[in-house]
């Protein structure tokens, strides 16, 4: 039978290693699958800023991903994939809107992988049935992988564009939020966290 | 026993682990498609839809709120009622990631010296808490705002991984081309590490399942009332220690008694005990 340290120190080698990874997970968070949200409408978001309107305020701020902020595991075994995330889009307006999604100048090879409760036309990436006033899309995930080229993947700009958020039905842009993928300069976005 | 011996014995249990696969895990994912189904959500069903962690992140991260209508949660307390009343059944007989690690971990030829095993429970409880302790610490610093860290929830998920796999092994190739730095940890620590270098290749149960501990504890709480669980008969024990050797979460004592805090009701020790010895019930 093992004595007390002993057991003490199985409860603190374990504690102790949870809080490491919540650190290290804090640390390449800010870099790999970055989270974000997005309201609509929004207008151009230039700098960090908090959307208020029907529901709860959203948090938003230009997208900036530094590849050299990247984990080493990732940057060893997996560097020329790099991936961002949503799950949240609300209407913080006062009309419903049909919300139709572009990326905005894109360079590079980019996979959309969507699911939501909310009818979704993949061909022209719109959510063909109105969010409501106050609402956000029910069990919403969007992922988008920026397949990096090898010959660019230390480029000074990887990507440098962003993510257009529209009215389907009359084309006016309700949201636009920048995305840079690049190397360098130590400037990094999101929130580190995931699925929150 | 010979593995034959040992499918044989316990190819119910097998069985339902295999059934479990196909409950949770998409394309299949019979459970969740059954709930998106009658609740007209049209998204596709996946390992996610019913996430073991993420309840238990919001509860302690001070987003209870977030629990009220969720299927997830409502799928979590359900795994925990059954464990007080039954055991932890879930984890034994049909939770995936659970069972995909021990048949990696049966199905790798390693020899055992190789292999870690934790003989005293009370170490192994040990760890296991520190965890959940550290898991509860990090929902509340991150849900609280209290310092700049990361949920370990999300980040180190292993139902994303073996999400990911199923869907690369039933043709979508490109859900396993994106890892990020906590996927891989998250593989590592669970198939390599948790699976094929740790006795039972339950090793992430053990060490890193929420939703594990709580059931652990729910079920300890039944027994103490008389409830389902595994007992052991002194009697009828020859000490040949085929119990401790099968056990996959290490959860019986040098002294052959069961630790309700480990065990998962899978009862491999009553199937490879040749005098009877574990039974379950709850006399």
């Amino acid at each position: 039978m093992p004595n007390a340290p002993i057991i003490a120190f199985a409860v603190a080698f374990t504690f102790l290693l949870t809080l490491g990874a919540a650190v290290y997970a804090s640390d390449f968070g800010k870099a790999e699958m970055v989270h974000f949200r997005m309201a609509v409408p929004a207008g151009s978001v230039t700098s960090p800023t908090v959307i208020r309107g029907a529901g709860a305020p959203i948090e938003m701020a230009p997208i900036v991903i530094d590849l050299q902020q990247r984990g080493n595991l990732k940057k060893l075994l997996n560097p020329g994939v790099e991936g961002i995330s949503t799950h949240t889009i609300t209407n913080v307006g006062k009309k419903p809107v049909k919300i139709r999604m572009e990326l905005v100048n894109v360079t590079i090879p980019v996979r959309w992988e969507v699911s939501a409760n909310l009818l979704y036309d993949p061909d022209t990436r719109t959510f063909t049935e109105p969010l409501l006033p106050g609402e956000s899309i029910r069990n919403l995930g969007i992922d988008w992988f920026f397949q990096i080229p090898e010959e660019r993947l230390y480029d000074e700009i990887v990507y440098e564009g962003g993510l257009r958020l529209s009215d389907a039905d009359t084309g006016e842009v309700l949201t636009y939020l920048p995305i840079t993928v690049k190397n360098g300069d130590g400037l990094v976005s999101g929130s580190g966290g995931a699925c929150h | 026993m010979t593995a034959i011996e040992t499918i044989r014995k316990n190819r119910w249990r097998y069985l339902s682990l295999v059934l479990g696969f196909f409950l949770f895990v998409g394309p299949f994912a019979i459970i969740a498609r059954m709930i998106n189904t009658a609740t007209g959500n049209m998204a596709s069903p996946t390992l996610h839809t019913l996430c073991y962690r993420m309840p238990v992140d919001w509860l302690f991260g001070g987003r209870w709120y977030a629990l009220i209508g969720s299927v997830a949660a409502a799928f979590i307390i359900g795994v925990i009622i059954l464990a007080f009343f039954m055991g932890p059944v879930f984890c034994g007989w049909l939770c995936p990631v659970g069972s995909v690690s021990e048949g990696v971990s049966r199905a790798t030829p390693l020899p055992d010296r190789f292999r870690l095993r934790i003989r005293d429970p009370q170490v192994t409880k040990g760890l296991r808490y520190g965890f959940f302790a550290g898991f509860i610490a990090v929902s509340v610093i991150v849900g609280y705002k209290i310092a700049s860290i990361s949920s370990v929830c999300c980040r180190y998920c292993t139902s994303s991984v073996l999400q990911n796999m199923a869907d690369g092994l039933t043709g979508q190739m490109s859900a396993v081309a994106y890892w990020h730095s906590g996927s891989l940890v998250t593989l590592f620590s669970w198939l390599v590490i948790g699976g094929i270098f740790m006795s039972g290749g339950r090793g992430w149960c053990l060490f890193f399942c929420p939703l594990g501990v709580l059931s652990n504890l729910s079920h300890t709480a039944g027994k103490k009332l008389g409830l389902y669980r595994m007992s052991y008969n002194a009697d009828k024990c020859l000490d040949c220690t085929h119990c401790q050797v099968t056990c996959p979460t290490w959860a019986i004592a040098p002294d052959k008694s069961v630790d309700s805090h480990l065990c998962i009701t899978c009862q491999e020790c009553t199937n490879s005990c040749p005098q009877g010895s574990y039974e379950y019930g709850r006399s």
